[in-house]
């Protein structure tokens, strides 16, 4: 295996080891909660067989690491940590040996891997709960200037006359920025600029909004499709769709520029800290090797920090008054501005024959631009706005094509792209063939797919669940859905839900059965799960971003309501059954894929109703059971 | 204008402009980062301070209302360097995942536990509602408290 752009990774780019026995690990990815520090330190440690509190991972600092192009996709561990645990292995022999630490990391060290060291289930976690830990918009420069940044009504309009008389008079304002399309206010507080903002009087013009085609793309083009579909014993189809929502991270997007003749800074939560310093020295009009992007811990944000608005922004207003500024979007502008998930349409149509066995499948997925990058091309679209539209099981004529339709909202990363929305179609389509042929669909997910993992973890749910045993009906029900996410973990789980005589849905408990291959940190496994289950029940039950004609209508958390305390279900039970000896493939995004089908197909269970569309509002079971 | 607050147990002095929010003076006249902005309306509980024992959210306070309460941050809990026992479940049950929720949490578990030392489950789910989590560690946390409650007692 090789390092990123086809060079061998280097072990002195990777570990460090000072005279006092000191460990320093260098990755390119990034820590927004995910748990990669305390992986990465547990792996390093592990390998050099040294405690972990000797271990400091440096992440992401464009300054001090090698080259990466990204933390996405759950592939950290997969990628980073592996050169990590072979860097680690490698220095080790070489520590015994008295012989210096530099050189090509072997792509194959022999024996087995170290077991990963014992250590805090968190390195973070003192500095989180004493608030000692500095998160991006916690940072404070000496000479440190506020910005604040005026918001066209329409996504795209440009400013044409700006009347900045009466915002310059403002208390504590130092300038009005006016950059290209960027207008702006740096002041000393937060509240002036954000002031002298609302101030501003500005004229814009309205965008010409450049007409965009439908671009379909043929993932699978098996011949006779039609033909198997009319033959099959049982058929059915439907149409399923899942509005827009919102990444809502709990911070709004932060981020702290530094730009000066000699060198810019720039402080932020990002996926791609290499991608940002070259977006940002193209934004200031500097060589990217005099830009050093520098991640702190932002918030949660689950795919949106793959586009770095703040710190663009941040940059100019820096570069425009010649101070350190941070600008802190607020909780409005990042409903409004930030990007959002994609809506979609999804059609399948689907049969069996009279065993049961998938004889056809035709899926069309319409949906918009997943992803930052590339979306709509045509050779990484599949991966990315098709991402899981080719279903798990064993079809012998099968046609999946990807529809990326325009969209007037703005739209980019989230957790999983387009894997929820195609498997929540997926996985609700086996559970109404199952229901159409009378039958258990736990039976027919198995009968359907020869992949030893995934019956695996289909079997190890159905038992920690008690999936055969138990009464449904009456307003009470258990759902199942599972998944091969993308790049190869494997999920089943089992929701249980009760449905009120007014249609509203609780959750009860909640099953899942993980399979990401090696295992490194078990309740991190865990904790990740937890998470994605809870914030995939929130899109499923509660969550779309309203818009009209490509403008944001939610502007808070009273007009997004996501998933509380109380929400959260009654219980969740993990199964980490990790096959040892295949590689670590990631569980950031996985463990929230099922989710949405799997609730579904409990309120079906529960009382009959068919809900297609999310998010499974209390009307749409009340309409939906009649 | 000039204010005196009471802040973890001493008198701070103030020189800010007259309807700066608790939140803006605590995070930049006076260093305390632990209580975070997440949406400036009260609607999320990253900004949670316990003012005379309660939960209140330090953006919709203003300084001058402060001063008439003695105020607590997560900066506040502990003894500096020994965790209290609502910290340091918070770290056995690795109720956290970004972190950026997780003062306010503290905040409302601790005002909680100050009213109702042995919480049964829906309590503290009432309690700490408020918090907004997006990282999804609820269960976890609803743990950490009641681990707490336990270790506390």
């Amino acid at each position: 295996m090789s390092g990123f752009g086809g060079a061998p990774a280097r072990l002195e780019e990777r570990i460090r080891v000072d005279a006092d026995g000191q460990v320093t690990a260098f990755s390119g990815k990034v820590e927004f909660g995910q748990g990669i520090r305390t992986a990465f330190a547990k792996i390093v440690a592990g390998e050099l067989g040294v405690p972990i509190e000797r271990v400091t991972v440096v992440l992401g600092d464009t300054a001090l690491v090698p080259y990466d192009m990204g933390t996405f996709g759950s592939r950290s561990i997969a990628q980073d940590g592996e050169i990590l645990r072979r860097a680690a292995a490698h220095a080790r022999v070489l520590l015994a040996a008295k012989r210096p630490l530099v050189g090509p990391i072997p792509d194959l060290i022999p024996g087995e891997p170290a077991p990963p060291a014992a250590g805090p289930r968190r390195v973070e976690a003192a500095d989180i709960v004493t608030g000692r830990a500095r998160y991006v918009a916690d940072l404070r420069l000496p000479g440190m200037l506020r910005g604040a940044v005026a918001r066209p009504p329409v996504r795209g309009a440009r400013p044409s006359r700006v009347d900045d008389g009466a915002a310059r008079a403002m208390s504590g304002v130092v300038a009005v920025v006016r950059d290209g399309d960027l207008v702006g206010v740096v002041a000393e507080r937060q509240a002036q600029a954000v002031a002298a903002v609302q101030a501003l009087e500005i004229e814009w013009l309205r965008p010409e909004v450049p007409e965009q085609d439908t671009q379909s793309i043929a993932i699978r083009d098996d011949p006779g499709v039609d033909a198997a579909l009319g033959g099959a014993a049982t058929r059915v189809e439907a149409t399923y769709a899942m509005p827009y929502i919102s990444n809502a991270p709990i911070g709004p997007s932060a981020a702290v520029a530094d730009v000066r003749t000699d060198g810019v800074t720039v402080y932020a939560g990002t996926q791609r800290p290499f991608g940002l310093r070259d977006e940002i020295a193209s934004a200031v009009g500097v060589e990217s090797e005099r830009v050093r992007v520098i991640p702190l811990m932002p918030s949660g944000t689950y795919g949106r920090n793959s586009v770095g608005d703040a710190a663009l922004e941040a940059a100019r207003l820096s570069k425009a008054c010649g101070r350190p500024v941070l600008l802190q979007w607020s909780r409005e502008e990042e409903f409004a501005q930030g990007p959002a998930r994609p809506a979609c349409t999804l059609e399948i149509a689907a049969g069996t024959n009279e065993a049961g066995r998938l004889v056809a499948w035709c899926y069309d997925e319409h949906t918009n631009a997943h992803g930052s990058g590339g979306a709509r091309d045509i050779k990484i679209a599949p991966f990315t706005s098709g991402r899981n539209a080719v279903p798990p099981y064993a079809v012998p004529c099968l046609a999946v094509t990807l529809h990326i339709e325009p969209s007037p909202l703005r739209t980019a990363s989230f957790r999983s792209l387009a894997a929820a929305e195609n498997v929540f179609a997926i996985e609700s389509l086996v559970d109404e063939l199952a229901a159409a042929r009378g039958e258990d669909p736990l039976e027919l997910r198995l009968r359907n797919t020869q992949d030893p993992r995934l019956r695996a973890v289909l079997e190890a749910v159905a038992e920690r669940s008690g999936w055969g045993a138990r009464p449904r009906g009456e307003g009470h029900g258990y759902g199942m859905a599972c998944t091969l996410y993308a790049h190869g973990t494997y999920v089943a789980q089992v929701a249980e839900v009760t449905v009120a005589p007014n249609g509203r849905v609780r959750l009860g408990r909640f099953w899942c059965a993980v399979d990401p291959g090696r295992v490194i940190d078990t309740n991190g496994v865990r904790n990740q799960c937890e998470g994605a289950i809870v914030q995939s029940a929130s899109w499923t039950l509660l969550e779309e971003l309203k818009q009209r004609d490509g403008r944001v209508a939610t502007t808070g958390w009273d007009t997004y309501p996501i998933a509380t305390f109380r929400d959260a279900p009654a219980e969740i039970d993990v199964h980490v059954m990790g096959t040892q000896s295949e590689a670590p493939t990631g569980v950031g995004e996985p463990p929230g894929v099922p989710v949405a089908a799997a609730i579904a197909n409990a309120v079906f269970s529960a009382c009959g109703a068919r809900v297609r569309e999310l998010p499974i509002t209390a009307d749409r079971v009340r309409t939906a059971r009649r | 204008m000039k204010y005196r607050i009471d802040v973890n147990g001493a008198a701070r002095d103030l020189d800010v402009p007259r309807g700066t929010t608790l939140l803006d003076a605590l995070r930049d006249d006076l260093g305390l980062t632990a209580t975070r902005y997440g949406c400036g309306r009260g609607q999320c509980g990253a900004c949670f301070v316990l003012a005379d024992g309660r939960a209140v959210a330090s953006c919709l306070m203003s300084v001058e209302q402060a001063a008439l309460h003695r105020i607590v941050t997560v900066e506040g809990l502990g003894d500096g360097e020994r965790l209290d026992a609502v910290q340091r479940a918070f770290v056995d049950e690795d109720a956290m995942q970004c972190g950026y929720c997780t003062s306010g949490m503290l905040i409302s578990a601790t005002a909680l536990l100050a009213r109702q030392p042995a919480p049964e489950e829906d309590e503290i789910r009432d309690a700490l509602a408020p918090n907004l989590c997006r990282c999804g560690v609820q269960l976890r946390a609803i743990r950490a408290v009641e681990r707490a409650a336990r270790e506390g007692r």
